[in-house]
């Protein structure tokens, strides 16, 4: 029993390598904070290119479907692979500049570089499908008013469209959000020492877990917060449409054939 | 074509606003609109009456291309418009003002805002000369006490209201109203009604779905009267509302107007 408690909760030893596990952490926090942004953004301009109209885009749609079915159908980790072995062997053969090969801005390691972009690139998708629920469940009345007054189609997505999607899936966005912090403990098999490595380096030199239970321990002081946060936006977006919410109904969409 | 949109309307007054030539539309296998007909001449008000299903609002949403025809031609102050480019829709929207059943208010804007936006992002109007214009609009349509407020807070009517502002904001030559007084609750009738009614007499052209009996023998110039997609019976209210001459013309005033 003991020697249970001692190999997940070895207060000396967690003590004595905190700073690892912490320095850890932050480069798990600045993957996940570059990455999530990123991924905000692609996220939103795979939507958006999936919701252009008319029959000349239809290349577009169809290979903003396709990336987003690929990216979303295959593991992160195969990513991880696929984009570091790319670049680290076109560099090599001088297909590209050194400096996107092996990355190394701002100071960060290369493999923490090709994190971002697989995270990217994989949740990048994610989010375009989160996003386009909530561009689907913008009225259609919302799109037809703003065409009505002369906006095309893009002045009418940026302006009337997304502002409104955006609003409506902010707690998913966070959710994936969450989901993107855990994941980058895949970029580890690259060799970046973020947290999870880090305890396991710490496991592997003592034959103790505890320095994965304090890594463990900084992912939760993230992530419940986060959940919670997620949580009250829902409640309080049920709480607007429980008192009434706006007087047209939201199936403000068009009925063609009707009148 | 941009620059009809800046000329004065200063021809005679029995010049044709608003011709359609035969239009069709078809959705699937239903054939909404079979080849209507129709001028609509300057500071003219058209109301278009008929049971649900006989394609009033599709002929409304054809005449500014939201949904566009499948056969026959409309024409805006003399130029055609079927046959576009979208580019070229953008700008011909402009003058063709639409207000719909379901308000399709910007639920995330105030009053002000939804009056404003078009007029900035469409007409590239300065913030300040737009909100101008919007409280000047606003006023006009009785919310100057209400122009901060945002559409949940508003009641139907007020919201119908916001409606026909930022339509008439974009200085339209035109405006088409797409049974807007079906969602209000009978007390709030009136007061959109009222709206309208100025409208016309400030000699604005005005074409009108409606169901409202009273509205269309009073202020309509010409009186439509459409079943399964084609014109039944035209002619001055009087004549078409008091003594019509087609048999379903009769039947449906008759039940209309035991209500």
């Amino acid at each position: 029993m003991d020697f249970i408690l001692e190999y997940y909760f070895d207060l000396s030893l967690m003590a004595d390598e905190f700073d690892r596990v912490l320095d850890g952490f932050w480069i798990t926090v600045k993957l996940s904070v570059i990455s999530g942004v990123l991924a905000l953004v692609w996220g939103l301009v795979l939507a958006v290119l999936r919701q252009l109209p008319g029959k000349p885009l239809a290349p577009v749609r169809g290979l903003a479907i396709a990336y987003i079915d690929a990216f979303r159908g295959i593991p992160l980790l195969l990513v991880l692979f696929l984009v570091s072995g790319a670049l680290s062997a076109f560099q090599a053969q001088d297909v590209i500049p050194r400096e996107i090969g092996l990355p190394t801005f701002f100071g960060q390691t290369s493999p923490f570089w090709y994190g971002v972009l697989a995270l990217t690139l994989t949740y990048g998708a994610y989010m375009a499908e989160v996003y386009r629920a909530g561009i689907e469940a913008v009225p259609g009345g919302q799109m037809e008013a703003a065409r009505s007054l002369g906006m095309g189609h893009g002045k009418a997505m940026r302006f009337v469209v997304v502002p409104q999607a955006v609003r409506k899936v902010i707690p998913p966005l966070l959710n994936d959000f969450i989901a993107l912090m855990k994941d980058t403990s895949l970029v580890s098999v690259l060799g970046a020492i973020e947290v999870v490595q880090a305890g396991r380096d710490v496991q592997s030199e003592f034959f103790n877990g505890s320095a994965l239970v304090l890594g463990a321990l900084f992912f939760l002081i993230v992530t419940i917060p986060l959940a919670r946060i997620v949580d009250r936006l829902i409640a309080r977006q049920q709480g607007r449409v429980e008192r009434g919410g706006p007087a047209a109904p939201t199936a403000g969409g068009p009925a063609p054939a009707a009148g | 074509m941009a620059d009809a949109t800046s000329q004065a309307p200063a021809e005679p007054s029995n010049e044709v606003m608003l011709k359609l030539e035969s239009l069709h539309k078809r959705f699937g296998d239903v054939h909404v609109l079979r080849g209507v007909d129709l001028e609509v001449h300057r500071g003219k008000v058209v109301c278009v009456l008929g049971p649900s299903g006989s394609g009033k609002s599709t002929l409304l949403r054809c005449i500014n291309l939201l949904e566009p025809p499948d056969e026959g031609r409309i024409f805006l102050e003399g130029e055609e418009i079927t046959g576009s480019a979208p580019r070229e829709l953008d700008i011909v929207r402009r003058r063709i003002g639409m207000v719909f059943q379901q308000f399709n208010l910007f639920p995330n804007k105030s009053a002000i805002e939804n009056v404003s936006l078009a007029q900035q992002r469409v007409l590239g109007r300065e913030g300040d000369e737009a909100r101008k214009k919007s409280h000047g609009l606003l006023e006009r349509v009785g919310l100057a006490d209400k122009v901060d407020e945002y559409p949940e807070r508003l009641s139907g009517g007020q919201q119908q209201r916001v409606a026909i502002a930022r339509a008439l904001a974009m200085d339209p030559h035109v405006m088409l109203f797409d049974e807007v007084t079906s969602a209000l609750d009978p007390e709030l009738i009136k007061e959109v009604l009222d709206a309208m009614r100025e409208l016309a007499e400030e000699g604005m052209t005005m074409v009108v779905v409606t169901h409202e009996m009273g509205f269309a023998r009073e202020v309509a110039d010409h009186v439509m009267f459409m079943d399964e997609g084609v014109v039944v019976e035209e002619g001055p209210p009087a004549e078409v509302l008091e003594h019509c001459r087609e048999e379903r013309t009769r039947r449906f005033l008759g039940l209309v107007l035991e209500r």
